[in-house]
């Protein structure tokens, strides 16, 4: 395969897995807030 | 009398009728069809100015000092997107953070028209061979997300940059027509009917602070090189949301958004000279940017389709074609298609959610291949 291709490939793939990731951490971040942070917190 | 005679001489140039063409039709789509009128027209008339032989706007004039300053530095983008994060509420997203990844998937197209471009620039005399680079700036398109594009584009290939700006904005502008008959070829009525209920849970003040301060620390230490992005729309964010700054948010929504967004249009129209722009990549790119488009809508929705397969209550699966970046347009285009094939459906606030999450997405990918490409 063309080493172009090949590494085409690879960035791709990784980079669209790597957004998953990011993007569940921040899925994991906002329940997190929410979780511990209700909403009557800023009732002031 | 040369002198007067020199830009009459330069007038038989068929590029220059060309070009005079091109930016005509950017301002007539701006005024006349009202498609990303803000940007569309200063390009149009930046391609006019650009283009005018001899034209003492560009070669150090007026033009050339914006685009040294503001878009190879990559500074315009960066102040767009402040402007950007202003505007943007996050709070439908943080209603219901599954939302997210329906953004991610909804990257589908870039990452499909990257590897397009390497594969059609393989073909003897189509195209000049791109580089992962050149592909990559091109594949950007998909982000649907007009300073991301400017700025990966800039990095990665400069020379390419206007009609990569100009597919980008102008596909925005045509999300209503691009992402329709992809969902519905890729979906049946009854999913399209699929009623979703509007999340009731309320997010305090406080979460919607700490938000943009965790996803900026968060995406910069994973991928450094998307903090400028990141950073930027965050910042306009913190601006809206700590409820203090009232009065720089609206500067940021308003008059800073409006005066870079006419600096970054007539900028950009500046670098369509004919010699630049009238190829056949060119071309190729415009078309590449509407398949990035396609491809956005099928993967959102189509993970959307994935998702359903493993719940119990169902996703709308028009909702993964929200997580393109091009914000509120396709939230609202999706809106409207829900209500068309049922009136009473209203999944306007999952459509926003998974649309700003599209632009943190979007953002994310930018970073990303920044970071990943050599």
């Amino acid at each position: 395969m063309d080493p172009v291709i090949a590494e085409g490939l690879r960035v791709s793939g990784l980079s669209y897995a790597l957004i998953f990731v990011v993007l569940g951490i921040f899925y994991g971040l906002v329940k997190l807030l929410l979780r511990i942070l209700p909403r009557r917190d800023d009732s002031a | 009398m040369t002198e007067l005679l020199r830009g009459i001489v330069g007038m038989a140039d068929w590029r220059v009728w060309a070009m005079f063409g091109v930016g005509l039709a950017l301002i007539w789509l701006a005024v006349k069809k009202e498609y990303e009128p803000n940007l569309l027209l200063p390009m149009g008339f930046g391609c006019l100015l650009a283009n005018i032989p001899f034209s003492s706007a560009v070669g150090g004039g007026f033009l050339d000092v914006l685009f040294k300053g503001g878009i190879t530095n990559e500074l315009f983008p960066i102040l767009i997107f402040i402007g950007v994060g202003a505007m943007i509420d996050f709070g439908p997203l943080l209603q219901d953070p599954e939302m997210l990844f329906f953004g991610a998937a909804a990257q589908f197209g870039i990452f499909f028209t990257m590897m397009l471009a390497l594969l059609v620039g393989r073909i003897p005399g189509v195209m000049g061979i791109p580089g992962l680079r050149e592909a990559a700036a091109i594949g950007i398109i998909g982000a649907a997300d007009g300073p991301t594009s400017i700025y990966v584009a800039t990095r990665f290939a400069p020379g390419l940059l206007a009609p990569i700006t100009v597919a980008a904005y102008s596909y925005m502008s045509l999300v209503p027509i691009i992402q329709p008959p992809v969902i519905r070829a890729l979906t049946t009525r009854e999913e399209r009917m699929i009623h979703m209920e509007n999340p009731e849970r309320e997010v305090s003040k406080t979460v919607k602070v700490i938000f943009p301060i965790a996803v900026t620390l968060i995406a910069g230490i994973i991928a450094p090189m998307s903090v400028a992005l990141i950073g930027s729309l965050m910042f306009g964010n913190l601006l809206r949301e700590s409820g203090v700054t009232e009065r720089l948010s609206k500067t940021a929504q308003n008059e800073l958004s409006s005066l870079v967004t006419i600096l970054l249009g007539i900028a950009i129209g500046s670098s369509m000279g004919g010699k630049q722009f009238l190829n056949p990549t060119t071309l190729l790119i415009i078309a590449m940017g509407f398949i990035a488009f396609v491809f956005d809508t099928a993967g959102g929705v189509l993970f959307a389709k994935l998702i359903n397969l493993f719940r119990k209550r169902k996703i709308n699966p028009m909702i993964g074609a929200c997580g393109i970046s091009a914000f509120p347009m396709s939230a609202r285009v999706i809106q409207k298609m829900a209500q068309q094939e049922d009136g009473g459906n209203f999944i306007i606030m999952h459509a926003v959610g998974a649309n700003v999450a599209g632009q943190i997405a979007s953002i994310i990918a930018g970073g990303l291949i920044l970071a990943l490409v050599r």
